[in-house]
């Protein structure tokens, strides 16, 4: 607008301008002198303060009958220039009023002292009980909340976060959560600056006095101003109990495995001692008679049924064997050829075909050779044993490797005998043989185990009369992980 | 007075030990004895020939011992075949259920693995009311009164037990 313009338009106008500006601008407008005293205000003012001609402002703003300790307007009539402050006032009702003040010096003379100053204010109080609100969601809410920039400074942390962790502003939050002094690998919170997206992941970190605590961390970007994230929050749950709950369980159910190989131990001995029972008893019937044949057949059910204790205890042995299964990297086919080279004649003795299938392209991976060995070994036999009992002829059992992205599987399926459905519900839990006086009912237990010890689940499907498929499933993701971690066992133990 | 070779006992058990024994020890008492590997075979030889009773293992391949019965109380002659139990899952999990089905249902007598060849002589005898030797006699007494006590202790709650046991130490003064 240029000044020639500025100039005609005429002066009602303008002041029918100001006037209306004066009105209707949204904010409480007041004019104070250097006395305090309130000259001048416009509607909105009185609506929000109420009657305030011929008084000193703080009484207005304020009800109080002495000027404020911090006089925002004291200070724009010694310093001349605009300040923006907050205060509390209270309305016209007696209630509350959270503002925030624009106050600007009013000089007659260009360069003159100021003698008024105009105070423009809005009332922020519903702003501030939305932000109370929010402090106390921030502080109270029961999970750590930390805020953390681009250097992974943390610049926010909730009350919850500082109780476990201790004072943590401006500092690195890898040396915060895990007292570390680098940058965690696989950090959510970076994958979040990265990617924008929000990532979820569960982490173990270290106390104020030193405690593991276990927490399930999301990390959320905040963007502000267009397309960067300026900083991450993350928002974690403390799972130390739940985790604590979980080893619990794992230990009473180690616990009920105890029982139920005790129970099973005392029915293969039974069965032993029945063994050795009747040869006994057949030895001493063939010397009655003089029998040698009735003598020799009581000795065989004797030698018999000392090697099942023989093979009893080295199962058992191999049962109780250590938790931690001990990982190699290896090429998981390896042991397939070894298991097929080891059971093929055996399997052709009685007519049945003995086959591996295993993907062109496998990957290496953590698995304790020994473990899988006998795995292996237990399921290829009980397939041999089953296709025996078949009564349908041009049986076959098949090892088979599948490495999908998720998962490494080594399956064993066989055309024999199946196994019955009562039966199936049983055989991964308690330990039983009918395999007549062959087996000691330890096979499946001891797969399962070590199936279990690497991560992994193993299930069966089979019908009677048909066939079985046992599928031992392992997580690439687990094998990893437990390798990591025996890794760190190992380093600490050396 | 039953003559012991008049009768044909069917032993059922899947471990060829155990059915080798109990039939040798059948023989030496004079029975006559077919045997069977599992509940498929021992039904088929129900069928050639009904036996006076059937010597019966719990847990066997193919067809188990509880199939077995079910399968034989289908048929009204056969339902009146007098069982014997021979288990050594009278107590786990794997056997407990069967066998309460089949002493509910029926035979009442179990024995449980490893069974001395007297016991067991001495349970097939009074199961059939045939006329018993002294020590077989004493063997049957002693079964008797180890499967009522042991059916007892099974069933007792554990006031009944605190009574029991008040009642034996009263014995001992």
């Amino acid at each position: 607008m240029s000044s020639s313009k500025r100039k005609s338009i005429p002066r009602r106008l303008t002041d029918t301008i100001y006037k209306t500006l004066f009105e209707e601008v949204p904010f409480c407008v007041a004019i104070i002198d250097r006395d305090y005293n309130v000259v001048e205000a416009n509607e909105k003012f009185s609506q929000r303060f109420g009657n305030w001609r011929g008084k000193k402002c703080y009484n207005v703003y304020k009800k109080l009958h002495r000027p404020c300790d911090e006089c925002p307007s004291e200070q724009v009539f010694e310093e001349g220039k605009v300040i923006v402050a907050d205060a509390v006032g209270v309305d016209k009702e007696g209630k509350p009023t959270h503002y925030v003040g624009h106050v600007a010096p009013i000089r007659l003379k260009e360069d003159g002292p100021v003698e008024y100053v105009l105070e423009m204010t809005r009332t922020v109080t519903g702003v501030k009980s939305w932000q109370q609100e929010y402090q106390i969601l921030f502080d109270r809410v029961p999970c750590y909340i930390t805020v953390i920039d681009q250097d992974f400074r943390i610049v926010r942390a909730n009350e919850a976060f500082r109780e476990s962790f201790g004072d943590v502003l401006n500092r690195y939050c890898y040396e915060v959560y895990k007292h570390r002094s680098s940058k965690c690998p696989n950090c959510p919170a970076a994958k979040t600056f990265r990617d924008g997206r929000v990532h979820n992941s569960n982490q173990v970190g270290t106390g104020k006095k030193n405690q593991d605590i276990h927490y399930a961390v999301t990390t959320s970007p905040l963007m502000r101003s267009g397309g960067k994230v300026a900083h991450v929050i993350e928002i974690s749950n403390d799972i130390t109990a739940v985790k604590r709950l979980e080893s619990q369980v794992i230990e009473a159910e180690r616990l009920g495995a105890v029982g139920q190989t005790v129970a099973g131990l005392a029915h293969s001995i039974k069965n032993i001692l029945m063994g050795l029972e009747g040869g006994k008893y057949i030895v001493s019937i063939g010397l009655q008679k003089n029998d040698k044949q009735m003598i020799s057949e009581g000795w065989e059910m004797l030698e018999r049924n000392f090697d099942k204790t023989t093979s009893l205890v080295k199962d058992f042995l191999s049962f109780s064997k250590g938790r931690l299964p001990s990982l190699k990297m290896l090429n998981p086919a390896d042991i397939i050829i070894e298991i097929v080279d080891l059971y093929k004649e055996i399997a052709a003795l009685s007519n049945i075909e003995l086959k591996a299938m295993i993907p062109k392209k496998v990957r290496k991976a953590p698995l304790d050779p020994d473990g899988i060995h006998t795995c292996l070994t237990n399921l290829v036999s009980n397939a041999i044993d089953a296709c025996q009992m078949a009564e349908q002829k041009g049986n076959e059992v098949v090892i088979e490797l599948i490495d999908n992205r998720k998962k490494l599987i080594f399956q064993v399926t066989d055309n024999g005998s199946g196994i019955e459905y009562d039966i199936k519900n049983k055989i991964f839990t308690t330990f039983f043989t009918t395999k007549g006086g062959e087996g000691t009912g330890l096979g499946l237990l001891t797969t399962r185990k070590i199936v279990q010890e690497h991560g992994g689940k193993i299930t069966v499907e089979s019908e009677k009369g048909h066939g079985s498929c046992f599928r031992m499933e392992f997580s690439h993701k687990r094998l990893l992980k437990l390798f990591e971690e025996s890794d760190i066992i190992k380093k600490k133990n050396n | 007075m039953t003559v012991a070779a008049a009768k044909t006992i069917l032993v059922v058990d899947d471990e060829a030990d155990v059915r080798n024994f109990l039939k040798i020890a059948l023989l030496e008492a004079g029975f006559n004895v077919i045997t069977a590997n599992n509940g498929n075979e021992a039904l088929n030889e129900v069928k050639k020939k009904k036996p006076d009773l059937i010597s019966l293992d719990l847990v066997m391949p193919e067809k188990s011992g509880v199939m077995f019965h079910r399968e034989l109380t289908k048929n009204k002659e056969w339902s009146k075949i007098p069982i014997i139990i021979v288990t050594g899952h009278a107590r786990d999990d794997v056997g407990k259920a069967d066998l309460k089905e089949l002493t509910m249902s029926g035979p009442g007598i179990y024995l449980e693995k490893p069974v001395k060849p007297l016991n067991y002589i001495a349970a097939v005898k009074s199961i059939l009311n045939m006329d018993t030797s002294d020590d077989e006699k004493g063997a049957a007494e002693q079964v008797e009164l180890q499967n009522q006590l042991k059916n007892i202790i099974d069933e007792a709650d554990p006031d009944t037990l605190k009574k029991l046991k008040e009642l034996l130490n009263k014995k001992k003064i």
